[in-house]
């Protein structure tokens, strides 16, 4: 091929597309080569089974940063999302726990619960705000490197610093505990009733290898905390179309700028000369050579199957090997001839627009976690799932519906047999899990399609399944992501970075990544440091 | 009655602080509840004949410019550093010994497992040095949150050069070490269970938390900090037990003009127009004073001998939510002869720590029973047999074992402390049982001490035996609550010398020494 790029974007994902965007709008000949014969990563709709357009793996949306969708101009890119209202957590008593966007409803619910909690409620929404809003910073921000005399990124740090200094000293006991406590320790103080503590814990396990009582689990949480849309934090919605309309968007706004795209185009390894990369070869042989590769897959699958052995300094591999990918979940996507019944409220209502959760109770998730630190996954796992079609008809035939679950705990590394002979075993579990809450639920499924993490590893190249491209523990975040001294996206191979999830500041559909990832690269070209 | 400076607690940390505000021309006065002095670093007979370290039995060690301030290698201490720090036995049979030398653990190890051999020279290396450097931070006085900059900040520069002096490496694994679960720690050195096992007992002690909990590796790196760094961990302890640390601090303090009185429980601390006055005794005897020192714990200074409308209410809530539950037991054994253990161990190998839970899910599995509130069926357990190099503890030929009982939480969900207190004894003899079969029936009596038995005896709120949780938000200069985590308390007179202020739990005399530090410079 004769035709010369400045950069190749390995990964059609979120994060690879938003970077080449960057890139594009920067005046740069971008090419992405994407694996799979579709876009989008881990944000895809695909019709898996006919009328169905399944999110297959992310399938809500809130970290999306809103600069990117200004700066990219996604809405005219068909972006658009739709409200996902409330979490509804039915009990195996028959009661359940139904927040609402609407705070003040909420209030109430939580008020025939317990009504010390409601007034906890307040004061804890507030507290989180106020936490989301000093920490948000942060994810626009490139991680300083600790072990050099960096300025700039030390000055942005002493900046935060200033800034905690003027918080009031409850807000800064609320910082620090947020960045190290479990998120039941944290919630702990604040509610007393069980399931409103486990349904609101669960959003510190996603992506984890985690119990809700592991120290560092609040730290998720607030991650979790930190989505915004419209300018309203803590809110989630669907995108039109499926989670993948969100990575169309992005790839219309990147080819608009001038990015070539080519999926179905796998990477077999990528090209260094001389501590310097030169630009990858396709599997079947195909060579396109460029001075700038930017990997938007995770790091093991990067340094240890892309780069030929001997090109890496031992000490960087070991760093790299270290790092942890624990995928801890699995996905299980069913297509409904009907809507379920939930015994805790019946008939069809708006608490099955919104997220329906199953976490019952603190110590039900904890021991969820119990099984898989053995290398089980959990019989009575934790799941959040979401019915797209109530709120997008377009998803599936009309009077039928999608219930899309997500799973945890899913271990990939499992103590006895493989995940293949496991499968049905897990989707099952799931499945049973269901309808203790909603017995009519068998009945109903046309189809069912359970995508374990080994399925996560194989289809989306997700290594070990995990969500994030690896765990959003204290010791992989930041200046720490993914590996020390190789926060801020360049890596010991002049000429390759990294933009997707294993950077700071990590994963779910944020694009973050990519974006400072990319403002960074063009930084260099600036500065004449990249060709 | 008037005295300078009242120093609540006769604890080891108490009475450091004693004896150094009395050296610095000070006259403080020690009130100590029990008729013992020593608060959990004493020595008692629990059976006829038959003496012991009853609550801890180990010393952090004491930090080394306590030693040397207070005279105490003249004071008729006999510090005895026992080999090898620590035996793991395993349950077939033998087991694992680590010693001070490092080399001599790594040629040890090669019948064990090669390539842990050869990682564990550098193991003890970087541990040795992130501990040497650590331990520079655990002698400082944390900054003032809002005036960092005020203060010497020659020491901080220090720390920041000794930071870059680490090398890239260890610095590097400093950060990321922090942070992480001791089960991944162990994972990343070792290969063997047991080798993982041993380290894994380290981060888990004295916290409630296993081995998959993240911030266990700052646990067992702070540990580190305050002994020598060794791969092994550090095992010191006194000829007459612990107990004789608080007989050598007495006699120090005494000499410098301290005085102290026991039996003297503390009912509450006056405070007038906001500021302390002195305190109350129970019996409702008053003393006045310019300075009042807490030495228990900090729920117990400030919700219960503090009458709490003094304090901000959201101080209040903030105490109320410091995480203090205790986890461990102490079961002290007499027995008529040595613990028969599997393989024909030497009794020489059981001078120092003696480990017992052999492989991570194990311990994990023992955090497990605690999370949901019951005692750990197969606990984690750290036992010690001083009676092998001290005599005069038990009748001659007859021996002494402490062991100290993780998990045994002590919220129980079930029942309570009183009536299922016989139960620690069990479950610890019959994990022993295991390893030693046919201990039981060398056992002449048992003392059984549970969470509720530290409290009430020991005054550990909670019974937890560090003061509080060291968990990454309990620590350093939010030990044991952000802004007072410089010995000061929230009222003018008031300051706190425990484990719940830096650098926490342990028989280091570290709070203890940096206390009387500040005290001594605000008050001369």
């Amino acid at each position: 091929m004769s035709k010369t790029y400045d950069a190749i974007v390995i990964g059609g994902g979120h994060n690879g597309l938003t970077h080449a965007a960057y890139l594009a709008r920067a005046g740069r000949k971008v090419l992405v080569l994407e694996r799979r014969p579709v876009l989008g990563g881990a944000a895809v709709t695909e019709e898996v089974f006919p009328g169905f357009k399944y999110s297959v793996c992310s399938y809500v949306v809130s970290l999306l940063r809103p600069e990117i969708i200004r700066e990219l101009d996604l809405p005219r890119h068909g972006l658009e999302i739709l409200p996902l209202d409330g979490t509804f957590t039915p009990m195996p008593n028959g009661d359940y726990l139904w927040r609402m966007s609407d705070h003040a409803r909420t209030r109430r619910e939580i008020y025939r619960h317990s009504p010390l909690d409601a007034e906890a409620y307040d004061e804890y929404s507030k507290a989180m705000a106020d936490m989301a809003r000093f920490v948000k910073p942060i994810l626009s921000m490139v991680p300083p490197d600790p072990m050099s005399f960096d300025v700039p990124g030390f000055s942005r740090l002493f900046a935060m610093g200033r800034r905690f200094q003027r918080l009031s000293r409850t807000d800064q006991h609320n910082i620090l505990q947020l960045m190290t406590m479990s998120a039941v320790d944290l919630l702990d103080q604040w509610f007393e009733t069980d399931v409103l503590k486990a349904t609101m814990s669960a959003s510190g396990i996603i992506g984890t290898f985690l119990g809700v009582r592991s120290p560092g689990t609040a730290y998720v949480l607030l991650h979790h905390y930190m989505g915004e849309i419209d300018g309203v934090f803590r809110s989630w919605g669907f995108s039109r179309g499926g989670t993948g309309a969100i990575s169309m968007a992005i790839a219309a706004a990147a080819q608009e700028a001038g990015v070539e795209v080519r999926t179905a185009a796998s990477i077999e390894r990528i090209k260094v000369k001389d501590g310097r990369t030169t630009g990858v070869v396709l599997e079947g042989g195909e060579e396109i050579d460029a001075p700038v590769v930017s990997s938007s897959v995770d790091p093991h699958r990067t340094f240890l199957k892309m780069v030929e052995p001997g090109v890496l300094e031992a000490d960087f591999l070991s760093e790299v090997r270290r790092y942890k990918l624990r995928g801890s979940s699995g996905k299980v996507n069913l297509a409904l001839d009907g809507l379920p019944e939930f015994t805790a409220m019946p008939g069809p209502g708006p608490h099955l627009r919104g997220a329906i959760s199953i976490s019952p109770s603190v110590d039900y998730m904890e021991r969820a976690y119990d099984q898989a630190k053995y290398g089980e996954f959990s019989t009575h796992p934790y799941i959040d799932m979401v019915i797209p079609s109530l709120t997008d008809p377009s998803v599936a035939p009309p009077g039928k519906h999608i219930l899309s679950c997500f799973v945890q705990y899913a271990p990939y590394k499992l103590r006895e047999g493989t995940w293949d002979e496991k499968r049905d075993a897990f989707g099952d579990a799931v499945v049973n899990t269901i309808a203790q809450y909603a017995p009519n639920i068998k009945k109903l499924i046309l189809h069912r399609q359970v995508l374990t993490p080994l399925d996560l590893e194989r289809e989306f190249g997700l290594t070990e399944g995990n969500i994030f491209q690896g765990e959003l523990s204290l010791e992989q975040l930041f200046f720490l992501r993914p590996v020390p001294g190789w926060a801020r996206y360049r890596t010991p191979i002049r000429g390759l970075y990294m933009c997707g999830s294993a950077t700071h500041p990590g994963g779910g559909i944020m694009g973050a990544p990519g974006r400072i990832s990319a403002l960074e690269l063009i930084k260099d070209w600036k500065k004449g440091k990249v060709a | 009655m008037k005295a300078d400076v009242v120093i609540i607690g006769g604890g080891h940390n108490g009475l450091v602080t004693a004896a150094l505000l009395a050296r610095g021309g000070l006259k403080p006065l020690v009130l100590e509840r029990r008729d013992v002095l020593g608060g959990a670093a004493v020595t008692e007979e629990f059976h006829p004949g038959f003496r012991a370290s009853t609550v801890a039995h180990v010393l952090g060690p004491l930090r080394a410019s306590v030693v040397e301030d207070l005279d105490l290698k003249n004071r008729g201490l006999g510090f005895v550093e026992a080999e090898p720090r620590v035996f793991a036995p395993l349950p077939d049979g033998g087991g694992v010994a680590l010693w001070g030398d490092a080399g001599k653990t790594a040629f040890e190890l090669r019948k064990l497992s090669p390539p842990d051999a050869d990682r564990y020279p550098e193991f003890h290396r970087s541990l040795s040095a992130i501990a040497a450097y650590l331990s520079r931070l655990l002698t400082l006085t944390p900054p003032d949150i809002d005036r960092p900059l005020k203060g010497p900040i020659l020491p901080w520069l220090g720390l920041g050069m000794g930071f870059r002096g680490l090398g890239r490496e260890d610095a590097q694994r400093l950060l990321r070490w922090g942070p992480m679960a001791v089960a991944d720690f162990a994972t990343e050195w070792f290969s063997t269970d047991v080798m993982r096992a041993i380290v894994c007992g380290r981060g888990i002690h004295g916290l409630f938390g296993g081995p998959w909990s993240a911030g266990t590796t700052a646990n067992l790196l702070l540990q580190a900090a305050s002994a020598d760094g060794n791969g092994a961990g550090s095992t010191v302890q006194l000829v007459g037990g612990l107990g004789s640390l608080a007989g050598a601090l007495t006699a120090a303090a005494r000499q410098h003009g301290a005085e102290i009185r026991t039996s003297a429980a503390v009912e509450r601390i006056a405070v007038k127009d906001g500021r302390v006055t002195g305190v109350v005794l129970a019996g409702g005897e008053e003393i006045a004073a310019r300075a009042v020192v807490s030495g228990a714990d900090p729920k117990r200074t400030f919700l219960d001998l503090l009458d709490p409308a003094v304090l901000d209410p959201d101080d209040v809530r903030r105490l109320r939510n410091y995480r203090q539950q205790g986890m461990a037991s102490k079961v002290n054994l007499a027995l008529d002869s040595l613990p028969p253990f599997r393989g024909d161990v030497s009794p020489d190998l059981l001078r120092g720590r003696i480990h017992v839970g052999p492989d991570v899910d194990d311990l994990e599995r023992a955090f497990d029973d605690a999370k949901y509130g019951g005692l750990s069926k197969k606990p984690y357990l750290e036992a010690t047999i001083p009676t092998l190099w001290d005599s005069t503890l038990a009748p001659a030929g007859q021996h002494v074992m402490s062991v100290y009982v993780q998990f045994t939480p002590y919220a129980l969900r079930e029942g309570s402390w009183e009536t299922r207190r016989d139960e620690v004894g069990d479950a610890a003899l019959r994990t022993l049982e295991t390893y030693a079969p046919g201990i039981s029936r060398r056992v002449v009596a048992r003392q059984v001490l549970t969470p509720l038995d530290l409290e009430r005896t020991y005054g550990l709120t909670g019974g937890h035996p560090m003061h509080g949780e060291m968990a990454l938000d309990q620590l350093f200069l939010a030990r044991p609550l952000l802004g007072w985590g410089r010995y000061r308390g929230p009222l003018p007179g008031l300051y706190m010398c425990g484990a719940g202020t830096h650098p926490g739990g342990g028989v280091t005399g570290g709070p203890g020494a940096n206390a009387a530090r500040e005290i001594l410079a605000d008050l001369k």
